[in-house]
């Protein structure tokens, strides 16, 4: 009925004041929760993306070697792989790796580590490997050289130019055994790294595996052009692959990060749940004070013969009003401002960058501009401004228009 | 014939805690076309005998029948739309919705009983010019003297072409000139139209002026005289 839109409008803009106040709630609502869900939706993105620089998109291996990581599950590169992967111009870039377990020695001291071989220069290209190295320098193509963790450098007190004693099962059962020397000691975010890990040329990696054929990979990591078609390089890889090759996506390899991402998210939640119960209460306050404040001329209404069924529409169509107003202001305000941010990052600077740099991690705050988050977002401020007509609703359809009249 | 049949009503508020019996047996027979007045002492019961006879209130005993309805028999749907299309109200105050002009409050009733948009409008003029309000019409209850409004009131009354109209101290809040100017405008509609008014008041320039005059004290009918003028 065009009366009720007629009478909730001027309602509204009798009140002036208070309908400015309530839709500037939802506005300020609107706009936190959006700052707030596009940073931290900005900042998993570059979680993400750093964990992803490590491993690629996907990982190629040869199938079964995910669920038990032995060197017995390498695999020789031929040329049908290189072919395969070729074929995809999705692929941005393939780095090839073997990682093996075996034991390190330098005088005295003996610990289980993890050879990693990899190529030197596509792994710096991606990780940044080179930039980490706090003392000697950075692998050349010297098949005798190695790089070590700060920490297991530690525990067997070994130094640049000294020689560390690798020893262990190699591929088909053999003993694999090779002295090298130590290039570079590194420092990576990650402790469980810098006391295992012991890098070299992924060509003397295959040679101390298994001496008797090149070619022996445990993995190929794969970088693509547009993370979105993730999906179809994976479908397409598998086919040309065949079944005695798995491909892996980043979401398998970074469960941990997914897993922390998770965590947080849910913190992120729990600050917008109290965003969210603050911003209904102010809107919930108004729409009572509107129903209370004008309970006489509601009960006229009712008194001549209107039902309260439709009585209640005025009170539902102010709300509406409201918050749509809110909605359309907040958004109007903050969607430049994401969009800004997006494409214009805070810089971080001082300890703050020097941690971010350290994760590998770009230093600066991120912000994401997805439609689910404004989708979302949107969404939850409206219902929860819609929820707030139900006691206007629940009262209007009951209360005693003779008291109304009284009071 | 009377349009109004009131039999051994009693009202008693606060039935469960303290209660107030303020209606003890009223028989009472309201014909059409009648002016009368329902007077007697502050809580003798005016207000809630006429919120009976409107249908916004529900005896604790005995029967209200308007024509043929008892209007226990409505449910509260139906009780609100027999209001609707059958009485019209001119309360105390705060009668008009204060964001409507005096057109659209005028027009509101007749859009509840679904009147076409060109109809409620032309009679809706015609009612506000009757009542005086013509030049006035687009004005908001806020822009009009009480005097006004409740003129405004009684065109909106009119409006839905009610079989009686009940009136709780429609000049409560009015001075003595606006007072008059009502209880004409009221005493013209109801010889012209024969349109029939029952109202409450203490007011003796009101008492005057009605046509019949029920007394009550302690919610019983202690005198019914007819004027004649
Ligand atoms: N809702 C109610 N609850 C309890 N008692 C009530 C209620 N309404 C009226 N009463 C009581 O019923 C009696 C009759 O009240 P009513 O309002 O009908 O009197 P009245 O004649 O209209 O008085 P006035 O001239 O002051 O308007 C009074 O004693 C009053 O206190
Ligand atoms: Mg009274």
């Amino acid at each position: 009925m065009k009366s009720l839109v007629k009478i909730a409008w001027r309602s509204l803009w009798r009140n002036r004041r208070r309908t400015i106040l309530t839709a500037a709630a939802v506005v300020l609502a609107l706009v936190l929760a959006l700052f707030m869900r596009s940073m931290q939706f900005g900042s998993y993105d570059q979680m993400i993306q750093a964990g992803v620089n490590q491993v690629g998109y996907l990982q190629v291996h040869d199938t079964g070697y995910w669920e038990n990581q032995s060197i017995d599950r390498a695999f020789f590169y031929n040329k049908n792989i290189g072919e395969a992967i070729k074929k995809i111009p999705e692929i941005q870039m393939a780095i090839p790796k073997l990682e093996t377990f075996s034991l390190a020695s330098y005088g005295k001291q003996t610990k289980g580590v993890l050879i990693s071989g990899i190529n030197p220069v596509l792994q710096n290209k991606k990780t940044h490997l080179g930039k980490k190295i706090v003392k000697g320098s950075y692998l050349s193509n010297k098949q005798n050289e190695v790089l070590v963790g700060d920490n297991l450098a530690r525990y067997l007190h070994i130094s640049i130019g000294d020689s560390l004693v690798l020893l262990g099962q190699g591929y088909r059962g053999i003993t694999s055994y090779g002295i090298y020397t130590v290039k570079g000691i590194f420092h990576l975010p990650s402790t469980e790294i810098n006391s295992q890990v012991v890098y070299m040329n992924l060509t003397a990696a295959q040679y101390f595996v298994y001496p008797y054929q090149k070619g022996l990979l445990t993995g190929i990591s794969l970088y693509l052009k547009d993370p979105l078609k993730l999906q179809e390089v994976k479908q397409q890889l598998s086919v040309s692959l065949g079944k005695h090759y798995e491909i892996i996506s980043w979401k398998k390899v970074l469960t941990d990060i997914l897993q922390s991402i998770k965590v947080d998210n849910i913190s992120g939640q729990v600050m917008l749940l109290i965003l969210y119960i603050i911003a209904a209460f102010g809107i919930f306050s108004t729409t009572l004070m509107m129903t209370m404040e004008k309970r006489k001329q509601y009960a006229i209404m009712i008194s001549i013969g209107m039902q309260r069924s439709r009585l209640v529409w005025v009170s539902i169509l102010e709300t509406i009003i409201i918050t749509i107003t809110g909605i359309l202001a907040g958004l109007i305000i903050v969607t430049p401002i994401l969009f800004y941010l997006h494409a214009n990052p805070i810089p971080l600077t001082g300890e703050m960058s020097k941690v971010y740099e350290q994760f590998n991690i770009e230093p600066i705050l991120p912000f994401a501009v997805k439609a689910h988050i404004f989708i979302s977002q949107t969404l939850i401020i409206f219902v929860l401004s819609t929820l707030s007509t139900l006691y206007p609703i629940i009262y209007l359809s009951r209360f005693n228009i003779l008291k109304a009249f009284r009071h | 014939m009377s349009i109004i049949e009131i039999k051994n009503v009693f009202k008693t508020y606060n039935e469960t805690s303290v209660p107030v019996h303020a209606l003890n047996g009223i028989n009472l027979k309201i014909g059409k076309g009648e002016f009368t007045a329902i007077v007697g002492p502050s809580g003798s019961g005016k207000t809630t005998l006429l919120n009976i006879i409107g249908g916004l209130d529900l005896p604790s005993k005995g029967d209200v029948f308007i024509e043929d309805v008892n209007l226990k028999n409505l449910s509260s749907r139906q009780l609100i739309d027999f209001r609707l299309h059958n009485i019209g109200f001119v309360f105390q105050a705060y009668n008009l919705i204060p964001v409507l002009t005096a057109l659209e409050n005028t027009e509101f009733i007749m859009e509840l009983q679904q009147v076409p948009k060109k109809e409620r409008e032309q009679k809706a003029i015609r009612l506000l010019e009757t009542v005086g309000i013509g030049d006035k019409k687009d004005h908001k209850p806020g822009q009009l003297s009480g005097g006004q409004q409740q003129r405004v009131a009684v065109a909106r009354a009119l409006a839905s072409q009610p079989k009686y109209i009940i009136a709780d101290e429609p000049t409560a809040n009015l001075d003595s000139k606006a007072t008059e100017e009502l209880l004409d405008l009221m005493r013209n509609m109801n010889k012209q139209y024969h349109t029939t008014f029952i109202f409450a008041t203490h007011d003796q320039r009101v008492m005057d002026r009605a046509r019949r005059i029920v007394t009550i004290d302690d919610g019983k009918i202690i005198s019914d005289e007819q004027t004649e003028k």
